[in-house]
């Protein structure tokens, strides 16, 4: 297993957003994450990305304790999360913003900057090219000098997900992929997940509510109801169960 | 003779103008790329002025050491705020920083036997002697008046101020176009999405808010040197305004517009201080001081109207989400 997840609590006053939830994520798998509003998976998503402390149980990635380390840390681990509304830098260029996206830069430290200069820019043009591949992977070489505020929601996404492939991670936490795509997009999109599993293999963890999209998508499904998992299985097993049914349509139905 | 025609006034408001520029260039260090709400850079700026004033009088050190001590001493206290505050939102963040640079000054006030209290630098020494800090300075002073060949101290100081301020600007300038200056950029844009792409923003926060605070340090040395005497009333609220003002007149994550909008500000500034044509002469000489703050004021409100990305910003940075 890359990821495990056992137990974990996570309370906001009162409410206990994520209530002793318990899954696993296997090596090269494309797992989805379904329930209804409210079921606790994006506060899940913030816990395994180390966003949110939780406040018991553990979460173990590639046989490492990862939940008391903070975000950054798990980031340089291999875990990298995107939001649901692309958060690029709206500010910057889209190469720009492909550019800080790198883990052991040693330009991006005051001191190695001084002490190792040679290293820093030898790096940065490494990081360059880089970068470039990845804006020609997701289509978007033509806009690497315009301010990412431009970009289309669609071309957001694509840059979010070029800019996470830039941190080279063995598990993504996609958090609502097709939210705000258009139709064509979405297929695009598919696509370069199901390349990148196959290709890098990438480990894939994905918050979505278009389930026909998971359906097609992942292997195994997790489904989540007031914070805790209900079941989990292969897509087909998650369809025809009743408690899912029942999770996401009211018992009375 | 005409006080607006004297070289030795206009000599005078480009020192105090480089010196604004050297404080506003730590604002925007801090603000215009790293996106730190610092309404306390004036903080900073006293413990420049009185570490280095207090090491030369008190303990008899030369000014060559006590100088970076000063300087080093401001980015302590920004990194002293920094632990603890970074960690609030920006909001309060920006109480913090106020309510530091009020207790800089109130120590500075209170604590009489360490920095001479309310009547200033002049009683940092024995009762009954007057006591200076700059004798070392102004000998380096004199030298370089007789080098460039200047009749007038003024002229010497305006050329050393800008002279650093233009070392200080190039090498800020420099930093800020590293990978490392990239992280901040990307920190001011969305502190959460850089935090997720590896990067410890806590960290870099804290670099820019002691860099920061290390330029108003600077400032603060050569704000003591040009007056020869300052007391803590030098260190209002008001001076860190001032210096926004310089940020957001020249314009944000621009290092080169920090200088133009001190040049702006610092010219505004002395033109309206001599309001002596009617219709200004109708009223007495307390409201003319009034009135030239609100003319300052109106000035200003309307640049930013028509420029609100400043003189040397990018508009187009403004409206991007």
């Amino acid at each position: 297993m890359l990821l495990e997840v056992d137990g974990v609590v996570r309370t906001f006053g009162a409410v206990r957003a994520v209530d002793g939830a318990t899954l696993s994520v296997e090596d090269h798998s494309i797992t989805g994450l379904i329930g209804p509003n409210g079921a606790g998976k994006s506060t899940l998503f913030a816990t395994i990305a180390g966003s949110l402390r939780p406040d018991s149980g553990r979460i173990v990635f590639a046989g490492r304790r990862i939940d008391r380390r903070p975000a950054h840390r798990v980031a340089s681990l291999g875990v990298v999360r995107t939001y649901q509304a692309a958060r690029v830098l709206t500010r910057m260029s889209v190469l720009d913003n492909l550019l800080v996206a790198t883990t052991h830069h040693p330009g991006e430290r005051l001191t190695t900057l001084a002490t190792r200069p040679r290293a820093a820019r030898a790096h940065e043009e490494r990081t360059r090219a880089r970068a470039h591949e990845h804006l020609a992977l997701v289509g978007l070489d033509g806009h690497a000098g315009a301010y990412a505020g431009t970009l289309s929601g669609g071309q957001r996404k694509l840059l979010d997900l070029a800019r996470v492939l830039m941190l080279e991670p063995s598990l993504v936490l996609l958090d609502e992929p097709m939210a705000g795509v258009a139709p064509a997009l979405r297929v695009e999109l598919l696509d370069h997940i199901l390349a990148l599993r196959r290709d890098r293999g990438i480990t894939f963890l994905i918050v979505e509510h278009d389930l026909d999209f998971v359906m097609r998508a992942a292997d195994s499904v997790v489904v989540m109801n007031e914070g805790r998992v209900l079941t989990a299985g292969t897509p087909d097993e998650v369809r025809t169960n009743e408690d899912v049914v029942d999770a996401y349509l009211g018992k009375a139905h | 003779m005409n006080v607006l025609a004297s070289g030795g006034f206009w000599a005078f408001v480009g020192v105090v103008a480089g010196i604004y520029t050297i404080l506003a260039l730590g604002l925007q260090v801090q603000f215009g790329f790293a996106g730190l709400l610092n309404f306390g850079q004036v903080g900073f700026m006293a413990i420049g002025a009185y570490t280095m004033a207090i090491l030369v009088v008190k303990e008899g050190w030369s000014t060559w050491l006590a100088a970076p001590l000063g300087i080093a001493a401001a980015a302590t206290g920004g990194l002293l705020v920094g632990l603890p505050a970074l960690r609030l939102r920006a909001d309060y963040f920006a109480i913090v920083t106020i309510a530091f640079s009020e207790i800089v000054r109130y120590v500075a006030t209170n604590e009489t036997a360490l920095t001479g209290g309310s009547q200033g630098t002049i009683a940092l020494g024995p009762i009954g002697t007057a006591t200076q800090y700059n004798g070392q300075w102004s000998r380096l002073q004199t030298h370089v008046q007789h080098s460039l060949g200047f009749s007038s101290s003024d002229a010497t100081m305006l050329v050393i101020v800008w002279a650093v301020a233009v070392v200080l600007l190039t090498v800020t300038w420099l930093v800020l176009r590293t990978p490392w200056g990239r992280v901040l950029r990307a920190i001011r844009d969305d502190e959460d999405a850089a935090e997720s792409l590896g990067k410890n923003v806590f960290a870099y926060k804290l670099q820019a808010l002691a860099l920061g605070a290390a330029l108003a340090g600077v400032a603060g040395l050569f704000y003591a040197w040009e007056f020869s005497f300052f007391s803590p009333d030098d260190f209002q609220p008001l001076l860190t305004f001032f210096a926004w003002m310089i940020l957001l007149l020249g314009g944000l994550g621009r290092v080169w517009a920090v200088p133009v909008g001190a040049l702006v500000f610092g010219f505004i500034f002395a033109g309206t201080r001599f309001l002596d044509f009617a219709p200004f002469t109708w009223f007495g000489s307390d409201e003319r001081a009034y009135l030239r703050l609100i003319i300052i004021g109106l000035i200003i409100v309307l640049l930013v109207m028509l420029r609100p990305q400043g003189l040397l910003g990018n508009r187009r940075e403004m409206v991007l989400e």
